[in-house]
């Protein structure tokens, strides 16, 4: 945790490609929890994993537009291997969950870099992107409430 | 000869052996790991380290603070310096015995450092340090293979060479356990 100087565009692009990946990946295990769903509660969850699946990849695009916007072209790298396990509603909130706090996380670290700085449209949308991201984990949290 | 099947069952996958190995170098390293640097140190996503942190929380290997910080258990630092160990040893191996280069000699170990067996491992670690020891028959051992030994990769595998020594390895290996 070295005190870190201003954000470099280099470092600004670099995490807006984690973010862009985030998302992406995000997306494809919303949809990979979806259909391994089993249990009582599947057709419920299986609906809110795919409109949150749907959101998540949106938000991968606004990601690839800001880094367009700033004059390159996304790079994706991901590497997945998902199990074949079958897992039930509340398994696979409490996974998504997690995923969806890593994305926060990310969001939130964007944000301090940027806070101060002179990238006003680019501290906007980190930003907006963290109110979006608090909402999805809130929400996901209140789902899983006893 | 279908042990393969077990390779699933082994205590640690290859995915979880590679996070317990980040941690154990970043807390060397800088005396902390969170989600993000095991993330950059791996070059994945904070989403797949945190999925994967998640089993190994619940499997008592990885343990995590109130201000977010990771650490490993005694089992999980145990696991971290054994896949570690042997990475090195069959590393040198590789390349000290068998000439191969360095990075290629990183890649193979990567696919077999959690697979191999405590036993194997220290067999290796004795024939390394008999090879580096520097006594008159390793360095003779040494200097004899690679004059006997063929350079550079094949253009393809198996050559037919190899494929007769692997022929004959199995059927000697088949008499002897028809002798015991």
């Amino acid at each position: 945790m070295s005190t870190q100087g201003p954000i470099t565009r280099e470092e600004a692009l670099g995490r807006l490609n984690e973010l862009y990946a985030e998302e992406i990946e995000a997306g494809l295990r919303y949809l990979h929890l979806a259909v391994t769903l089993k249990g009582l509660d599947r057709l419920m969850v299986r609906k809110i994993l795919l409109e949150n699946m749907e959101e998540t990849l949106e938000h991968a695009q606004l990601v690839a537009e800001k880094i367009v916007q700033i004059g390159e072209s996304p790079t994706l790298k991901i590497q997945l291997n998902l199990p074949a396990e079958r897992a039930t509603g509340k398994e696979a909130l409490r996974t998504a969950l997690v995923f969806e706090r890593a994305a926060l996380d990310a969001y939130r670290e964007l944000l301090d870099r940027l806070e101060g700085t002179d990238d006003v449209v680019l501290e906007e949308f980190a930003r907006a992107q963290v109110a979006l991201e608090s909402q999805h984990v809130s929400e996901l949290e209140l789902l899983l409430e006893d | 000869m279908h042990d393969w099947r077990e390779y699933d069952q082994n205590p640690v996958s290859h995915s979880a052996a590679h996070h317990l190995v980040a941690i154990a170098e970043l807390l060397v390293e800088f005396g902390y790991a969170r989600v993000s640097d095991v993330a950059r140190n791996l070059g994945i996503t904070r989403g797949s380290v945190s999925v994967t942190l998640k089993g190994l929380k619940a499997r008592g290997l990885v343990t995590e603070d109130e201000r977010r910080f990771l650490g490993l258990s005694e089992e999980g630092e145990r696991i971290a310096r054994g896949v570690m160990a042997k990475k090195q040893v069959l590393m040198g191996l590789l390349m000290d015995l068998l000439g191969v280069p360095e990075e290629l000699a990183d890649q193979d170990t990567c696919k077999i450092e959690h697979l191999v067996s405590d036993e194997t491992a220290e067999r290796a670690s004795r024939a390394l340090l008999f090879l580096r020891s520097g006594a008159k028959e390793a360095v003779a051992f040494v200097d004899a293979l690679q004059k006997f030994g063929r350079q550079g990769a094949p253009e393809s595998f198996p050559s037919k060479e190899v494929e007769a020594l692997a022929r004959e390895i199995a059927r000697e290996t088949e008499d002897s356990e028809e002798g015991k």
